[in-house]
């Protein structure tokens, strides 16, 4: 984290000449970043050019500052949507580190939660638990998943609304010590601002994150299985080929996530098959190539 | 009189930034902070009233600060102070503890000699303060 | 080693021969291993050399005795398994002798000094001998007490953190009456020092008994006390000539509410073990003045290395213990020193030879022993102090106290504000040895006798060429 102080720069001119945003951009080493999150999340076109606007917006405003254009410090709150398994988590992470680097916060630390790690069971007990969350989160950024479950108006001994009340708070006045993310369900989180709008009206940001195509789900379960030291058999390349589709129509497809259970249950058979084959000598070749059985013999294809 | 007690005692009231640097260094280390505040300031009275538990695992001192100024709004003419806490092994103690607020008036301590056989005295440390009941000391 | 047939016969032997080299052994982890430097006389082999102290540090004589065979005589044969020679010096050798576990009595320094060192060092054949470290096992180490109070438990006494504590010694050295020593005592405690201290020949003379030191001292400790609202301390020192005058003495100093004696090292390891056993009873913080250290430990070919003394020091159980200065006026290379204080102050020393640290020393959760930091400083060399040294450390100024132009008062002030600003600065993130006389500076200007301390002594520095150095230098890492 040390390496990524803000230093004043040359770029920085008297008020009548101009500003050399180029110079302040790769000062503040926020390209690294916007590179590092084009490589390591595949697809999301749309996400990652929305979080480059923002970085540009950012720094736009740190130059402005500089010339003493300041219009008070900018809303920062922000609210990821998408289904799970669409990279939110790591994306509010990166957006973490851009903030650090622009100096927007000052230790760019995540802490994520849900719900529960805001309410309480009884009375009195979500104040100091919200509040202890936030000390936590102080100088960094929250991430609330699912935040919609704060809201739960049906049931009037619910206390979700005393979280939201102090949230709020601290993100309209401590807005120079906080960011707050929250994310969820596309349509849920918008009945959830319907029906909030003091906490609609303080997200400036709002970033949809699209469900993943075919070949980009197939682009991430070779990485994945790159990173463990893995390969697909030509069989096993054209069984996944066909898996995708095909989990895609079924319930409960988180995205990425799947991607990974699939293939830990593939790793699972091609183990199994090994393992019924004890008796003669395994070659390291075998050990790392998963078969097109090894797929083939999941649900989806029955 | 002022009394010494505390890491900075000697300098000058810490300003609030002085005192934020302070809290990030102790941060920095992994420490837990602990906010304690009384109104005897007797050398061998160790344990302060402790305003609220200790906060551990802040990244960023703000959280600190805002409990700090909570503790002086409610107890303006106490003494206050800012504890860190090491809990590595070989350590397990406080490796910082300065004060952060002083009532405006400090009346000091009384030694008191009681003289026993021969040439021996016993010594007792008594604060001037403590002779009033508690919320009287500092009016 | 020769067969046993030949090894018994009658007669005088190489100690090579006899069972006392062995380059095949490996130490056990309860093992005690000790490392010397040996200058072999000319024309003696080093290896012969190393066996032979192997051998007279443990049950050789110098001719073969047909007793030997009434024992497990291969247990107990310290061994020689290594001889290196010392870099950069001609003639003298590191040699690497390890000692069985059943040689020691538990928890005796006596007897460990006794069986290492005592029988060794006049040995003919050698020009010089020098202990240099050794690694206790922790099996032998949980056999000895351990510092009475140690570091974390005296800071928590005195409700004092975050910062080095402040001594000074008494001065005049010798001559004071009782009366006017409380003065200097209480002058220098209020003022804003934490302790005073005896010095170490203060014990009972014709000008100054000890029980009036004692009745005056406490006097000032606690007015000073009073006075400032700390906890505030004076090392009363209950050196004397026997153990019997030493316990009236401890005894006297707890009656009066002292929260610290000391002792000096002149009264032997017995009596210093005896000394911690009584402090840990007491609830006495024990300070180890280490009297008469340099007549053996100062030169790098003969004698005993003062780290190894604080180990023993740190088992026998003192709390504090003088270590060295670097900037000061007595002996004190900084890596060296840094070694001695590493021995003091860790969970778990590791071997640096740049540092004169032979082994990996696991200390078994013995207590932390505060080293002392006394002789020649001044507050202008606090930010070197501090980089050198650390911060579990107690700085002594005397002189630097004392002979303040405005004051015993003043002098004590000017080190305690300069030793805070510069804690201040340092927790800033401030680099201290560049920015140091800044630091001070910047204090200076609202401080007068902290002005008047810079403006005494800035020229005052002891660069002298050391005595004792690491003989291993770090080598330049490519970045």
């Amino acid at each position: 984290m040390s390496e990524l102080d803000f230093k004043p720069t040359s770029a920085v001119a008297e008020p009548c000449s101009g500003i050399d945003l180029r110079a302040l951009s790769s000062d503040s080493q926020v390209d690294a970043v916007l590179d590092e999150l084009d490589r390591e999340l595949i697809g999301l076109r749309p996400v990652k050019q929305r979080v480059r606007d923002i970085a540009a917006l950012l720094l736009v405003e740190r130059a402005r500052k500089q010339l003493g254009l300041a219009a008070g410090p900018p809303s920062l709150h922000m609210s990821f949507t998408g289904n799970p398994g669409t990279g939110k988590t790591t994306v509010a992470m990166r957006m973490a580190q851009i903030l650090k680097r622009l100096d927007y916060v000052r230790k760019g630390h995540v802490v994520a939660v849900t719900r529960d790690d805001l309410v309480g069971q009884y009375i009195g007990h979500t104040a100091p638990k919200t509040k202890e969350i936030l000390k936590k989160a102080m100088g960094g950024v929250l991430f609330i998943d699912e935040a919609y479950y704060l809201y739960r108006p049906e049931n009037e001994r619910d206390y979700g609304q005393e979280a939201i009340e102090i949230l709020l708070q601290v993100m309209e006045n401590q807005r120079d010590d906080l960011v707050v993310i929250l994310a969820g369900y596309r349509d849920r989180m918008q009945t959830f601002f319907r029906s909030n709008p003091g906490l609609a009206s303080r997200i400036a940001h709002h970033l949809d994150f699209p469900d993943y195509a075919c070949e980009e789900l197939e682009a991430i379960a070779q990485r994945m299985l790159e990173a463990m030291q893995y390969r697909l058999s030509p069989a096993g390349l054209a069984a996944l080929h066909e898996y995708i589709p095909r989990r895609m129509q079924q319930p409960h497809f988180a995205n990425a996530r799947s991607i990974r259970n699939a293939l830990d249950r593939a790793r699972l058979r091609q183990a199994n098959r090994l393992f019924a084959q004890r008796g003669r000598k395994i070659s390291r070749e075998e050990l790392i190539t998963i078969e097109g059985e090894d797929l083939r013999a999941s649900r989806v294809f029955s | 009189m002022r009394i010494t007690q505390g890491t900075f005692s000697f300098l000058p009231d810490l300003t609030d930034a002085e005192i934020r640097a302070q809290l990030e260094y102790a941060l920095d280390q992994g420490w837990a902070i602990g906010i304690e505040y009384t109104d005897d300031p007797h050398p061998r009275n160790f344990y302060w009233e402790m305003w609220g538990n200790p906060l551990f695992d802040l990244r960023d001192a703000s959280a600190v600060m805002s409990e700090i100024d909570a503790c002086r709004k409610a107890h303006p003419e106490t003494y206050v102070r800012v504890s860190a806490f090491d809990s590595t092994r070989g350590f397990e103690t406080t490796r910082l503890s300065f004060i952060v607020n002083r009532p405006t008036h400090e009346p000091g301590f009384l030694l008191k000699r009681h003289e026993t056989d021969g040439r021996h005295i016993q010594y007792t440390i008594e604060s001037y303060a403590t002779q009033s009941p508690e919320g009287r000391r500092y009016t | 080693m020769a067969t046993s047939l030949d090894r018994y016969k009658s007669g005088v032997m190489p100690y090579a021969q006899m069972g006392y080299w062995d380059s095949d052994y490996t130490p056990k982890d309860t093992d005690v291993v000790a490392v010397f430097r040996i200058s072999p006389q000319d024309g003696v082999d080093p290896i012969e050399a190393a066996a032979a102290v192997a051998g007279e540090s443990s049950t050789a004589t110098w001719t073969v005795v047909w007793t030997d065979r009434l024992t497990a005589c291969d247990l107990y044969r310290a061994k020689a398994y290594r001889v290196e020679p010392v870099p950069g010096s001609p003639g003298q050798y590191f040699s690497y002798i390890a000692y069985d576990l059943a040689l020691f009595e538990e928890g005796s320094i006596a007897n460990l000094t006794a069986s290492i060192i005592g029988n060794v060092f006049g040995f003919k054949p050698l020009k010089a001998l020098r202990l240099e470290d050794m690694r206790i096992p922790v099996a032998y180490l949980k056999t000895f007490q351990g510092p009475a109070t140690g570091i974390v438990v005296e800071r928590e006494r005195l409700d004092k953190f975050g910062r080095p504590l402040l001594g000074a010694t008494t001065k005049p050295k010798l001559g004071l009456s009782s009366k006017n020593y409380g003065r200097v005592v209480y002058e220098a405690l209020k003022g804003g020092l934490d302790f005073v201290k005896d010095d170490e020949n203060i014990n009972s003379q014709p000008f100054m008994h000890w029980r009036d030191r004692f009745l005056y001292c406490m006097e000032a400790v606690n007015k000073a006390s009073a006075a400032t609202g700390e906890i505030k301390g004076h090392y009363l020192n209950v050196t004397a000539a026997t153990m019997e005058d030493m316990y009236e003495r401890a005894d006297f100093a707890k009656q009066l509410g002292s929260c610290i004696v000391m002792i000096d090292l002149v009264i032997g390891y017995t009596a210093i073990q005896s000394m911690a056993k009584w402090a840990r009873r007491n609830d006495m913080i024990l300070h180890l003045h280490r009297a008469g250290h340099s007549t053996y430990t100062r030169q790098k070919t003969h004698g005993v290395s003062f780290r190894v003394i604080a180990k023993w020091m740190r088992m026998a159980g003192v709390d504090h213990i003088h270590a060295g200065t670097v900037v000061g006026k007595l002996e004190g290379d900084p890596n060296v020193i840094r070694g001695i204080y590493a021995n003091c102050r860790d969970d778990f020393t590791k071997k640096d030879l740049t540092q004169g640290l032979f082994f990996d020393q696991d200390w078994a959760g013995l207590r932390k022993l505060m080293p002392v930091a006394s002789g020649g400083i001044h507050a202008g060399q606090m930010h070197q102090l501090i980089t050198y040294l650390g911060e579990d450390v107690v700085l002594q100024f005397g002189g630097g106290t004392i002979g303040h132009p405005q004051g015993i008062q003043a002098g004590a002030t000017a080190n305690r504000v300069a030793l805070e600003a510069m804690i201040k600065a340092r927790n800033e993130g401030r680099d201290l040895w560049n920015e140091g006389p800044d630091i001070l500076a910047a204090a200076a200007r609202w401080c007068s006798p902290l002005r008047a301390a810079l403006e005494t002594w800035k020229d005052v520095t002891f660069n002298y060429q050391s005595t004792d150095t690491a003989d291993f230098v770090p080598t330049a890492s490519v970045a």
